[in-house]
């Protein structure tokens, strides 16, 4: 049987030290960014309309982004916060921070006013949004905790255990700092993919951690093991999302919520690659080697 | 082939079977009025049309919920139908733990009414559920406070919150249903209520009309009140409201009546509750309606000089003597009412006939009196309304089925090249569609209306379903061939304790979504969770099942 081979690293030349200063190293700058920009911001991450409250209006029309503030600005007296290119062709997406039932009516009728088509329009009130936001975190802080005992519970030791928490840990910060690099905005898309990589992103540190404590065979021959099968799923899911992320975008089909799950899961996977194979394994040849020794 | 030992692979087949029943067979309900519930919902009280709708009636339209359209039993969210989605919360304070015994009741309504200077149908005290609640912004926790302690009734600023009672939700949403459904103008939608944090709102969503179309028709109460305006001998008027909806027992399809003079009268009959009759009957005999006041209001004149009238109003109705909200129509007692009303027979067939200036006016009217008036105003200001083009959305629709199946292709790409060989990769990737056709299936068999969010959990579905496939297929495929169906048996174990694993890791972190009510996002949870259980217990084991006849071949 012919197999195509995973690409494996001889973890025989390197030592734990020089395997975790990567993904460590990766994680601390990481925590950096979302640390100043928490500095910077006052958000760990810079919150979208459904979390602070506010209007977003999709209109189609033929006039440039400067033509749309400015009509939506001499018609009503709410301050235009942004506009961008949406889906394909003609479409723009313009934000308001207004919300109030009356000023949306204004603002839609600005629209019509000035001979734009309404394709879409969502308002959510601040004290709605923070509420969300208050529930989205909890839910976010109440997935890893959930997730955690979980792996406690079914490997019973600590140092694996702590190996897959920490894992699942960076796969989660890494792509809030790529967010804030990238200018992705927190969303409840966003939310939901930061939840799902919660449970995605330990598959493959399960199946490590499996393999290596459960399985007869040397350290080295079970994490190769492992590593075909464990890479082979990632590297799946990372297709399927890149290709959703590329074909929802807005430079093809401009579906929106699809892109931002993508996107996010994209960053997240690659990050578990790196934190599986790098830091969970050091993890447990320590474990494996000098854990149980002492 | 032994079917025995191929259980797994039956069930499967079962539940293909069963989806496809699902998605394709027709269902004699798809054109009847249907109670879905949208998926963002929490289980609501509809407690649907209760008696007030007459059947013929010109005004109501077939509905269903959300639109099923296409070749499948399928139902589409707003997202991907396009339509109004409107949640707001109501308007209103509750007192809790207030014992007031029931024959008080309404006299506190009244007494809380004349301290707060509001109409007493903003107000309701409920002696069973010790709870009395004001329904205007113009009250402050404060003064409702002070005026339930002037009333004797020790309730403290601390013992009001902010909101309404689960009765008036119910209510309400049974209105508001009731108004979507008798509305000519719109196709359907619903009302529901959702919770988010401690807060309860009311969440409207009415597939393929704008947000003006919506808020026209729950904008207001829509709360009508006949009003008794009448001399009162000493040189003034009085305003005493004579009944509301409530008064209302049943209401029959507008109806255009001629006029003495030869014009057309649109007006729309009416038969009034026991009580109300009651009410009403002595009422106009003693306030003069029925003796001097016969044919005696004269429309064209002030309200002050205007003689004996009925008002219809639309609004507060009376409040400390004043006509509160807009007087529709103004209408004089007929002699043969009188008649009746004088031989004490209007009891025993309480009908009442109330007029409207024109035909659409009348149409208005017989909505609000068939619907019911919203006890309380819904709060537009502190939720969240969403509006989508219809044409938009089936682009999204069709899109996302489109990205849907190009992920899958992505899939079977990867798939392909890794394993290089058709008898292991072609049963992975149908596995993994099958899982999503299953999933499909469920949707439409449970009415789940599917939004983007649900999309983008299928997926998701997808991607997950593959791994713990690739987690078999390695397992079994690995170094040492397969000999027996017992090595076959004891890898295939192995494997499932990985994707067991997975799978409780996978619901674990999705179940605060599925519960808490982040709203839009309660689908995506639902459907990855779903997924993952149809995974674990159906499509995987089949795909181990299939791979043994492959490798022991």
């Amino acid at each position: 049987m012919s197999r195509f081979e995973v690409q494996t690293i001889d973890y025989t030349r390197y030592s734990n030290r020089q395997l975790v200063a990567i993904p460590l190293l990766v994680l601390a700058v990481a925590l950096a960014v979302i640390v100043g920009w928490y500095a910077l911001t006052g958000a760990p991450v810079s919150p979208g309309i459904a979390f602070t409250g506010g209007t977003e209006l999709q209109v189609s029309t033929t006039a440039s982004s400067g033509e749309i503030t400015q009509a939506f600005e001499s018609r009503t007296p709410y301050e235009v916060e942004s506009v961008q290119q949406a889906g394909s062709g003609n479409s723009w997406l313009v934000t308001f921070q207004a919300t109030e039932n009356s000023e949306v009516r204004q603002i839609t009728s600005a629209a019509e006013d000035a001979g734009y088509t309404i394709e879409s329009v969502s308002s959510r009130s601040a004290s709605f949004s923070g509420e969300s936001q208050r529930q989205a975190l909890l839910g976010i802080g109440a997935a890893f905790v959930g997730m955690s005992l979980l792996v406690f519970v079914l490997f019973r030791t600590f140092v694996p255990s702590i190996a897959v928490v920490a894992s699942a840990f960076s796969d989660i910060v890494i792509p809030i700092a790529l967010m804030n690099i990238f200018g992705i905005k927190l969303t409840l898309g966003t939310v939901a993919a930061l939840l799902m990589l919660i449970g995605y992103s330990v598959d493959s540190d399960l199946l490590l951690n499996n393999h290596v404590l459960r399985r007869s065979g040397s350290f080295y021959e079970s994490t190769y093991r492992a590593m075909r099968t464990g890479v082979t799923m990632t590297v799946t899911s990372i297709a399927a999302m890149s290709v959703m992320t590329l074909v929802s975008s807005r430079f093809v089909f401009g579906i929106p919520l699809l892109p931002e799950v993508g996107i996010v899961l994209v960053f997240g996977l690659t990050a578990d690659l790196m934190n599986t194979y790098l830091l969970n394994v050091s993890l447990l040849r320590y474990y494996k080697y000098e854990g149980i020794a002492k | 082939m032994n079917l025995r030992e191929n259980w797994r692979v039956v069930l499967l087949v079962v539940f293909v079977v069963l989806a496809s029943v699902a998605l394709f067979a027709p269902t004699g309900s798809s054109d009847a009025p249907t109670n879905q519930v949208p998926a963002q919902s929490t289980q609501s009280a509809q407690n649907g049309t209760n008696g007030t709708n007459a059947s013929g009636n010109n005004t109501t339209v077939t509905v269903q919920a959300n639109t099923t359209d296409g070749p499948t039993n399928l139902k589409f969210g707003l997202e991907l139908s396009g339509g109004t989605r409107i949640r707001a919360p109501l308007v209103g304070l509750t007192a809790e733990g207030v014992e007031v015994p029931a024959d008080n009741a309404t006299t506190l309504e009244q007494d809380l009414a004349t301290r707060l200077n509001v109409s007493t149908l903003d107000l309701r005290v409920d002696s069973q559920g010790r709870t009395v609640e004001v329904f205007t912004e113009n009250v402050t926790e404060e003064q409702f406070a002070s005026a339930l302690q002037a009333s004797g009734y020790d309730v403290q600023q601390n013992e009001i919150r902010d909101g309404v009672t689960e009765q008036t939700l119910e209510t309400a949403v049974g209105v508001l249903d009731r108004k979507i459904r008798g509305a000519g103008s719109l196709s359907g939608g619903d009302a529901a209520i959702v919770r988010s944090g401690g807060e309860a709102f009311v969440l409207i969503e009415v597939p393929g009309a704008t947000r003006a179309e919506v808020l026209e028709l729950i904008g207001d109460r829509g709360q009508v009140v006949v009003v008794a305006h009448f001399p009162d001998g000493n040189g003034s008027y009085r305003n005493v409201p004579l009944f509301s909806q409530d008064g209302i027992a049943n209401v029959n399809p507008v109806q255009i009546q001629q006029t003495q003079q030869g014009g057309e009268q649109p007006v729309v009959p009416t038969t009034l509750t026991q009580t109300a009759a009651e009410n009403f009957s002595d009422a106009m005999q003693k306030f003069g309606f029925t003796q001097q006041g016969v044919s005696a209001c004269r429309t064209n004149m002030p309200n002050d000089e205007d003689g004996y009238c009925l008002y219809t109003v639309r609004g507060d109705g009376v409040v400390d003597g004043e006509i509160r909200g807009d007087v529709v129509y103004k209408a004089a007692m007929g002699p043969d009412l009188a008649n009746i009303i004088n031989n004490e027979d209007f009891v025993k067939d309480p009908s009442f006939v109330t007029s409207a200036p024109n035909r659409s006016a009348a149409q208005r009217l017989q909505l609000d009196l068939q619907a019911g008036a919203l006890p309380a105003e819904l709060d537009l200001d502190s939720g969240t309304s969403y509006y989508l083009q219809p044409s938009l959305a089936s682009e999204f629709k069709s899109f996302s089925v489109v990205t849907g199946l190009v992920a899958m292709l992505a899939v079977a790409g990867v798939v392909f090249f890794r394993y290089r060989e058709a008898g292991v990769a072609l049963p992975m990737v149908l596995t993994a569609a099958a899982e999503v056709y299953i999933l499909l299936g469920f949707a439409a068999a449970v009415g789940l209306a599917l939004d983007l969010s649900h999309i983008a959990g299928f997926i998701a579905v997808i991607g997950t379903g593959v791994d713990d496939l690739v987690i078999i297929a390695d397992e079994i495929l690995q170094s040492g061939d397969v000999k027996t169906g017992r090595v076959f048996a004891s890898r295939f174990r192995k494997a499932f304790w990985v994707i067991g694993a997975a799978a409780a890791t996978t619901i674990i972190a999705l179940s605060p979504l599925a519960v808490l009510s982040l709203g839009d996002l309660q689908g995506f949870a639902i459907v990855t969770i779903v997924g993952v259980l149809v995974g674990v217990l159906v499509t995987r084991p089949a795909y181990g099942d299939i791979l043994r006849s492959v490798v022991l071949d």
